[in-house]
């Protein structure tokens, strides 16, 4: 187990670095002097562009360049932006909570109520339900999000009037920033409004996440039906069958923890697409979360942004998803002899 | 005139013969099917039959509701938008970017994944690792993340669709001929091949190929729903494809300012992604059902 | 995991349970009003710019000038002055100042005296005086008062007592006071400078503003919002709001969303075609003012090929106007024949506007010598007042052009990005405009046109042509309007021949608001108030 955790964290840290050799090249490729593109600011005077060669130890070559790029970016100096002339390290910590908070949300959505559906889809014999289980998660794996995200914003928000459709909060409620995420935000603010705020931010983020979710959605109601399928079919819940256990028992006691496992390994496969998605539902709702600020940073041109945004949001995957691949590893003994398997 | 059948034969059909029968006994599966081969035929003759220009501005009738509407009007089959263009042919020749484009973007996706992953998929050790691995750790970069990386150094663009998506999609590639070649390695028949005296390039393309293009296909049709997607996010968010453009996407964007008051400007590009990604996926799940009897 | 679910379960019933809740009670929002702006302000100095949007989030809402303008009758009424005399020679004007004006009082910055001519002096030399400490302090310059050559005007503040100042003007000029009430001519704080300066942090002062103005910054987030709260002592009446949040939304149809779900009360510049769906909804209110603008297309006057006069014609002949105004104003706009708008007193029918005639554009291109005109055109990406979608515009140039045989390639940037480019860039046209700052017809020659403004990058033509200067020198020197009018009059007829710009439209002011706002002036020119805005108490749905 050990060394299987240890081929993890050195796969983490290559990867991490190689995602940092790509960001540095691209650095050099932007159409921009070196030193703006670097540090975010636009017309360097003579003693910033000496701290910045001296950060960056552009005079020396190429390798060592590089060294000094990773341990900037790694220990926070991530430059100004241009834009806003605000530290980036200060902005990322403000929109990465916002981004955290919506897909989590939608994230929870998803396994709420893609598990028991799963399921559902699984056990039932009756042909008309299943196809159109199947129907709905194939319509909604091929949905364009974006398009998704306008419509219900459309519906719900224009014609019907019922859930807003932009930004976090309505701007009138004062919330101090303690945690990141508005709606603990708002519960521990102590203003007369808090609980308005929290009910206010409540609906804020019920389009959003439901767009969001609808991916992570689908996916968990096919692996979870393929899962419960072949589950059902084991030797060991016909025993416990024959035993005379309750057929729920059996599904929550001894189908659902198993059929977990590979919807465990398929929502680290999901990440990089779920990411992508949530950029653009950040952009359609205007949520104030890393995706929009990176889409708004690329149209303002905002280098430092850019490089920031990415590097932080690709950096969350890589470890996100060797994490939940450990995860996996670790509760299904059924992996394990893949550990030492010889390649 | 057929040969006589003396004896009574059982036919026993190709696997390809195999999987054809499994595919078409699926009814999703074949509408799917016709649905691809509907858009293949746009993509080729969609100048031909759209009725009006990309750019043919029609000053008369701004925001025309689509025919069935009462206010529509048949020769605009699917309405005008905001500067009088025709939908419906702008949406004809959007078959060509956006569907048209994914196409050519997983050929060369495959093609250099193939190579790639064929490689080290038959490299065994620490450099086969590396490279799998590394892969792994790519792969989990959203393409989004990549095209915005290509634009920041290139510009926004339609060509830059093109490098975005398609970086992006190369290590899927590479991953999964990797993996599919690597599983093959380990069965008994390949080690009777080597055994035989055959070299690496003969294994690979006599002994393992026959058997990785299932997975390959699978992987294909993924990659071109996906490929959709990615083309029309970009488009949509003014990466890709630009304002006059008639990418679906992008054709979106330029709906998004009269979404209020014209919305079928937003819905009619939606529903041709949605229709041409659903045709894709349905003829990729039914062609993994189809195959997964016979793998197994 | 039976453990597990049942806590889910019971999350889930929270959940549930906070949705309904949500669903059923009424939540009544903090005191306060938001409005929906269309984009970042540059700074928050107004003097440093010319963009609407800076305006709108500064000018009135933080500052004071020394007159105002009555919006009703478009006369000048005191401010910070009490009152004031004009010499018989018209040379120098005397202001009195209104006492016990309080300036705004921060965190970092306690006042610890009243408004005074120290004030005025420093807010005013500070644009005049090349060797002011302050004067460079800002890279931008002062874009509107070297348009007008204020610093040519002004021969010197002086400060009689604490509460009398007299400016000294070189030459007469009518529109002297009108100018002192532009939303540029704002009063700052010396002392807050001066601390500033001690502090080593003179930038400060256009970031963190202290003014005598009805609000007062708190928290400015870029791309997001900027709160203001109501500032205690202010002089004027005390304004009904308490907060004031601005929240900005880039998008016309987020805008209109947020307005409609309630998130917004107030919200500017929608698009045309967007007030039919506001009528669909009862508790939206659409204000609508002629305004005292124009959009044009600027051509570079200096560039070949748009250097040669005749393609100038041609290009203004190929232009159909009335279908721009359909596309993109929808009825909110009227077709401009000249730069003055029909709400400014100085204008009368332009008749020797350049008419819709792609064949005699063809012809004129033809003498010209020219094919395969290629030219770029750059427009604005986000709304104003003047026009509401600069892209839609260049499309429908691009569509008109293409008949006539010019190819147009339409360039667009990012807002922030555009402005710091059409400073520096070599461009071929550009589509923007002019929303004019106060009554006074000049308002739209001098700092558009003139050879001043072209030292300031806000004359977009590049164009300088001293027949045209000394036009504007001798309207401004008569106080008589009908003498005014004919000096304008003729000034257009010069724009009309030379075609510096093609004028498109001049588009009516739109506000939209929610119907709980009992009171809200729009005002024809200049950036939105807020003071004076009367609301009922309101519940969010």
């Amino acid at each position: 187990m050990w060394r299987y955790f240890f081929r993890r964290v050195s796969l983490f840290l290559a990867t991490t670095l190689i995602m940092m050799a790509v960001l540095f090249y691209t650095t050099h490729l932007f159409p921009v002097d070196e030193h703006y593109a670097l540090s975010g600011v636009q017309q360097p005077t003579a003693e910033q562009i000496e701290q910045i060669n001296n950060d960056f130890n552009l005079e020396s070559n190429r390798f060592s360049q590089f060294l000094a790029y990773v341990q900037q970016r790694l220990s926070g100096n991530m430059g100004v932006s241009n834009n806003s002339q605000q530290q980036v390290y200060e902005e990322l910590k403000t929109v990465l909570p916002a981004s955290f908070e919506l897909s989590l949300f939608s994230g929870f959505i998803a396994l709420i109520f893609g598990v028991p559906i799963g399921v559902i889809a699984a056990l039932s014999k009756n042909k008309l339900v299943q196809r159109s289980i199947l129907g709905l998660t194939l319509t909604g794996y091929s949905i364009p999000v974006f398009w998704l995200g306008l419509s219900l914003s459309l519906w719900f928000g224009v014609n019907l009037g019922w859930l807003p459709i932009s930004g976090q909060i309505n701007l009138l409620y004062q919330i101090e920033p303690v945690s990141g995420f508005m709606l603990i935000d708002t519960l521990l603010s102590n203003s007369t409004y808090s609980q308005q705020a929290f009910i206010d931010a409540l609906m804020h983020l019920i389009l959003p996440a439901i767009t969001l979710a609808v991916l992570p959605f689908t996916l968990i109601v096919r692996i979870t039906r393929q899962a419960m399928l072949q589950v059902m079919n084991q030797t060991y819940i016909r025993a416990a069958e024959a035993r005379g256990l309750h057929t729920l028992k059996i599904i929550i006691r001894h189908a659902l923890p198993n059929a977990m496992i590979p919807v465990l390994k398929s929502i680290g496969i999901m990440l990089g697409s779920f990411a992508s998605y949530g950029i653009v539902v950040e952009v359609i709702f205007s949520w104030p979360g890393v995706g929009s600020w990176l889409v708004s940073g690329i149209y303002q041109r905002d280098y430092t942004v850019i490089q920031a945004g990415i590097l932080s949001v690709s950096l969350l995957i890589i470890f996100l998803s060797i994490l939940i691949e450990f995860v996996h590893t670790a509760i299904n003994p059924m992996s394990k002899k893949e550990l030492y398997a010889t390649y | 005139m057929p040969p006589i059948k003396i004896y009574k034969q059982d036919y026993i059909a190709s696997p390809a013969g195999r999987v054809w029968k499994a595919f078409s006994h699926n009814p999703f599966a074949l509408i799917g099917l016709w649905g691809v081969g509907f858009l293949l035929v746009l993509t080729l003759l969609a100048p031909f039959i759209a009725p009006y220009s990309v750019n043919e501005q029609n000053q008369q009738i701004l925001l025309l509701p689509p025919s069935w509407d009462p206010l529509g009007h048949v020769e605009y089959f699917l309405g005008t938008d905001d500067l009088g263009r025709d939908i419906f042919s702008r949406i004809l020749h959007g078959v060509q970017l956006t569907f048209g484009m994914s196409l050519i973007i997983v050929t060369c996706a495959l093609f250099f994944g193939f190579i790639i992953g064929a490689i080290s998929g038959m490299m065994r050790g620490l450099k086969s690792s590396i490279l799998g691995h590394l892969l792994d750790g790519l792969l989990s970069i959203p393409s989004l993340l990549m095209a915005i990386l290509v634009v920041a150094v290139i510009g926004p663009g339609l060509s830059n669709v093109f490098w975005a998506v398609g970086i992006a999609m190369v290590p899927q590639f590479i991953r999964t001929i990797h993996q599919a070649v690597h599983e093959e390695l380990q069965k008994e028949y390949v080690t009777a091949a080597k055994l035989d005296g055959a070299n690496d390039l003969q294994i690979f393309w006599y002994v393992i190929m026959p058997n990785i293009w299932e997975a390959l296909i699978i992987q294909v049709t993924m990659a071109i729903s996906a490929a959709i997607l990615d083309i029309a996010a970009l488009g949509f968010l003014n990466l890709g494809a630009q304002a006059p453009s008639p990418e679906w996407g992008a054709m979106i964007a330029q709906g998004l300012d009269n979404l209020l008051l014209a919305p079928w400007t937003v819905t009619i590009p939606g529903v041709a992604i949605l229709f041409s990604v659903l045709a894709v996926n349905l003829v990729g799940d039914g062609l993994r059902s189809a195959i997964a009897p016979i793998r197994n | 995991m039976t453990v597990f679910l049942k806590q889910r379960f019971h999350l889930m019933f929270v959940c549930l349970s906070g949705l309904l809740l949500s669903a059923c009670s009424q939540a009544t929002l903090p005191p306060g009003l938001v409005y929906c702006s269309e984009g970042n302000p540059e700074s928050f100095n107004p003097q440093l710019v010319t963009s609407g949007t800076t305006i709108d989030a500064t000018s009135h809402q933080l500052y004071s000038r020394l007159v105002n303008y009555n919006p009703d009758l478009g006369d000048i009424v005191p401010g910070l002055a009490t009152d004031w005399q004009i010499s018989e020679d018209g040379l120098s004007y005397t202001f009195n100042l209104r006492q016990n004006v309080l300036f705004h009082q921060t965190q970092r910055f306690k006042p610890q005296r009243v408004f005074n001519a120290d004030d005025v002096l420093f807010s005013f030399n500070r644009i005049i005086d090349s060797q002011h400490p302050y004067h460079s302090v800002s890279r931008t310059g002062y874009p509107f008062f070297q348009s007008i050559s204020f610093e040519q005007l002004i021969s010197s503040i002086e400060k009689v007592n604490d509460y009398q100042v007299i400016f000294h003007l070189n030459r007469e000029d009518a529109s002297f006071l009108s100018n002192l009430a532009t939303d540029f001519a704002v009063v700052l704080s010396a002392e807050y400078a001066e601390k500033l300066l001690k502090d080593g942090l003179p930038e400060q002062i256009d970031l963190q503003p202290i003014g005598t103005g009805p609000f007062q910054l708190t928290q400015y987030i870029k791309n997001e919002y900027i709160r203001y709260i109501r500032h205690p002592n202010y002089w004027g009446a005390k304004p009904d709001i308490e907060h004031l949040v601005f929240d900005i939304t880039p998008k016309s149809t987020a805008r209109i969303a947020k307005l409609i779900t309630g998130d917004c009360s107030v919200s500017a510049l929608p698009k045309a075609g967007e007030l039919a769906v506001i009528d669909q909804h009862q508790h939206i209110k659409v204000d609508a003012k002629p305004g005292l603008n124009v959009a044009f297309w600027a051509l570079n006057t200096q560039k070949p090929p748009l250097n040669d006069i005749r393609v100038r014609r041609a290009l203004a002949h190929a232009i159909d106007k009335q279908n721009i105004l359909d596309v993109v104003y929808n009825d909110i706009a009227v077709e401009a024949s000249g730069i003055l708008p029909p709400a400014s007193w100085a204008y009368s029918k332009n008749l020797t506007s350049n008419e819709f005639n792609p064949a005699k554009a063809k012809l004129l291109l033809e003498q010209a010598g020219v094919k395969n005109l290629d030219i770029d055109i750059w427009a604005m990406p986000v709304a104003r007042i003047y026009n509401p979608n600069a892209l839609k515009t260049a499309e429908l140039i691009q569509g008109d052009l293409a008949k006539v045989g010019v190819k147009i390639n339409i360039v667009s940037y990012d807002w922030s990005v555009f402005t710091q480019k059409l400073a520096s860039d070599d461009y071929d046209s550009v589509l923007i405009g002019w929303n004019a700052d106060n009554s006074d017809p000049d308002n739209f020659f001098t700092p558009l046109l003139s050879c001043a403004a072209l030292a300031s990058n806000n004359n977009r033509s590049k164009w300088c042509q001293a027949d045209f200067d000394h036009l504007l020198t001798q309207a401004q020197k008569t106080t008589v309007r009908e003498e005014r009018k004919a000096f304008y009059q003729a000034a257009e007829a010069i724009l009309s021949d030379r075609v510096p710009l093609i004028p498109i439209a001049h588009a009516q002011k739109v506000i939209l608001k929610k119907d709980t706002i009992t009171s809200m002036q729009v005002r024809p020119y200049g950036g939105i108030a807020f003071a004076k805005i009367v609301q009922n108490p309101q519940e969010s749905n």
